[in-house]
């Protein structure tokens, strides 16, 4: 029996034990779908002048709150070494909407902003490539891109009544995104994968009356999908 | 090599996705279906009762800075609903008031507006009564469910209080005892040195006046969104810090002008403040009134102008035409347009180019600029915002 022919006996006397064989290793494709949910941080900075404040002054003025929302996402991983992986997330765009906060609580929703952030992480999975839970930490470099911004009569009736509506853009920005993660075989060729991770985004909005406002959004984001290996 | 080919299609397609759709107005529509904005109240909520007057009265449109989208505070909530202008009810001849012949008119504002004007402005009978004006309109007016009220009052009367308060030096009291019983359930005083308590009682009374009106005129026939604006601090404007500077002026000036002219301004701002206090003591609990807090957030604008894209408080745009009886400055409106002062020299400090009047908060030594009353206008939108009405 050559060398070869023995690491094979002992790798499927392995697989035999372990019952399902569910190795990431170098050169494996991994597809995922599952949901994905961005939860930014609350609330912003004071929107600048003219702006409601808090009276007697807290130092509070008029701010938002963003809205979570979840997308069916998924994404793409391809295992670079047995332990180093690329991975692409992909979802449908996020849809959050924005609240009246601090001056201005109690107004309800004053617009919504799509946000689509698109992402390549490269992952360090623990673990050997057949094991069959793998953690992984992983460091993205995000493009978080906002469009499709959309004003209310709300947001109009406060900051310029009686005028144009008022409408409003977000700052798209680069960021870097860490993340930590894990998967868990379910078969030879199935998987799930969960992961959670947080970045550092601090954005500004413009509205079209020349005012703006800063938001540390620092959005969380955590997901679940079920994925299979090629 | 491959699979850099197939993540720049990745992303390629996530980017294809972002492309589309763009920012917009979003829905414009009022939360709540409001056809009818009436306004009762002073020259802050005038539309016009004094424009028939005509060239050379020195009245204009609205009581501020004239132009073609001059609007007061009760005008810009009114276009937030789509009615893009308000008309006067009322009519000023010159002589008397008549009724404004144009159809559909529901501004029952009058410039000089008073919860309990003076006999000798009419009393009660006169439509410079905002009881007056609740009244007519609760006749002329079926009240809907589609209606919004505005109402503003109480400035005005506080000043008439000022001034016969400060009158008390050389009348003896007189003005000053006339007004306290002009109005029932006021603790008149046994001597000069009980004044003060009985300016508290008097702007309670007031009030009490005030929204005994609002009930009975409006609340009681049907009213459902019943907009209340509270009393502004009339110490913040030019003219009242020109009396309080009159006030140091008697006193000496220095240290003791600086105390009297204090002790004045803490008097008179304690009288509107029982008077917005007893206002608010009456509306609470009330879900078919909302009181909005203008004593509050004006002092704020003159505390922090710059919070507020002020740049000066405290020196009226438009130019002093003469002085008035009282040794004030008076003012002419009518000519005070936009166009006008932007032709002006921008005053030294200012932003120095043609917009320099739109970042001051006065108009005149008692009226706002275009300026402040967008801010009473976005102020009283967020009442009704967070209230629901709009």
């Amino acid at each position: 029996m050559n060398k070869s022919l023995q690491i094979l006996a002992i790798t499927s006397a392995l697989v035999g034990l372990a019952g399902v064989a569910h190795a990431q290793s170098a050169g494996t494709w991994m597809l995922r779908a599952g949901a994905t949910t961005i939860e930014p941080s609350n609330p912003s900075g004071n929107l600048s002048a003219p702006a409601f404040y808090v009276l007697p002054r807290t130092g509070v003025g008029s701010q938002t709150r963003t809205g979570s929302d979840t997308q069916l996402a998924g994404g793409i991983t391809y295992m670079y070494t047995d332990h180093i992986s690329v991975d692409v997330p992909l979802a449908l765009p996020f849809k959050h909407k924005l609240y009246g906060a601090g001056a201005i609580e109690g107004v309800g929703e004053l617009g919504e902003v799509q946000a689509l952030p698109m992402t390549i992480f490269l992952q360090y999975r623990f673990m050997e490539a057949n094991a069959k839970f793998r953690p992984y930490v992983g460091l993205g470099a995000t493009y978080a891109y906002f469009f499709n911004e959309r004003g209310s009569g709300t947001l109009t009736a406060l900051t310029n009544p009686g005028g144009a509506p008022t409408k409003f853009s977000v700052d798209s920005k680069l960021i870097l995104t860490p993340q930590i993660g894990a998967t868990l075989a379910l078969s030879d060729k199935m998987f799930v994968d969960v992961f959670y991770s947080k970045a550092n985004l601090t954005t500004k909005t413009t509205l079209s009356t020349g005012q703006s406002v800063d938001a540390a959004l620092d959005p969380a984001s955590y997901g679940i999908a079920i994925g299979y290996k090629f | 090599m491959r699979q850099f080919k197939l993540i720049s299609a990745v992303l390629g397609a996530v980017l294809l996705v972002a492309g589309c759709g763009g920012g917009g107005d979003g829905n414009q529509s009022p939360r709540s279906a409001i056809t009818s904005v009436k306004v009762m109240g002073d020259s802050l909520a005038d539309s016009g009762t004094f424009s028939a007057l005509g060239t050379g009265s020195g009245y204009g449109r609205i009581f501020g800075v004239q132009g073609a989208s001059s609007k007061n505070f009760a005008e810009l909530t009114a276009a937030s609903y789509g009615i893009s202008s308000l008309c006067n009810v009322y009519q000023y001849t010159g002589t008397t008031f008549v009724l404004n012949t144009t159809a559909g008119c529901t501004n029952f504002g009058v410039g000089g507006g008073r919860i309990n004007p003076s006999a000798a402005m009419g009393g009660a009978a006169s439509p410079f009564s905002i009881v007056k004006q609740l009244a007519d309109s609760g006749v002329m007016n079926t009240y809907q469910a589609t209606d919004l009220l505005i109402v503003d009052g109480g400035g005005n009367d506080a000043a008439d209080l000022v001034g016969a308060y400060l009158k008390a030096s050389t009348d003896g009291g007189t003005a000053f005892s006339t007004m306290l019983t002009s109005i029932s359930g006021v603790t008149l005083p046994a001597s000069a040195a009980d004044f003060p308590a009985a300016g508290v009682s008097y702007m309670t009374a007031l009030a009490n006046t005030f929204f005994d009106a609002i009930k009975t005129n409006a609340l009681d026939k049907g009213a459902t969104h019943v907009a209340i604006i509270n009393a502004p601090a009339i110490t913040n404007t030019p003219r009242f810090q020109m009396v309080l500077d009159s006030i140091s002026a008697a006193y000496g000036g220095g240290t003791a002008g600086a105390t009297a002219r204090a002790q004045s301004e803490g008097l008179f701002k304690g009288w509107v403040e029982a008077f917005n206090a007893q206002l608010a003591a009456r509306a609470a609990g009330e879900s078919r009134v909302v009181v909005v807090d203008l004593y509050s957030n004006f002092n704020d604008y003159i505390a922090h102008p710059a919070d507020y894209g002020l740049t000066n408080v405290t020196t009226p745009v438009c130019p002093i035409t003469g002085v008035g009886s009282d040794g004030l400055p008076t003012y002419n409106f009518e000519t005070c347009t936009d166009t006008a002062l932007s032709a002006l020299t921008p005053p030294a400090g200012s932003s120095g180019d043609a917009n320099w009047w739109k970042t001051y908060a006065f108009s005149d030594g008692f009226h706002p600029t275009p300026a402040v009353y967008l801010l009473a206008s976005q102020l009283l939108n967020r009442s009704l915002i967070q209230a629901g009405w709009l």
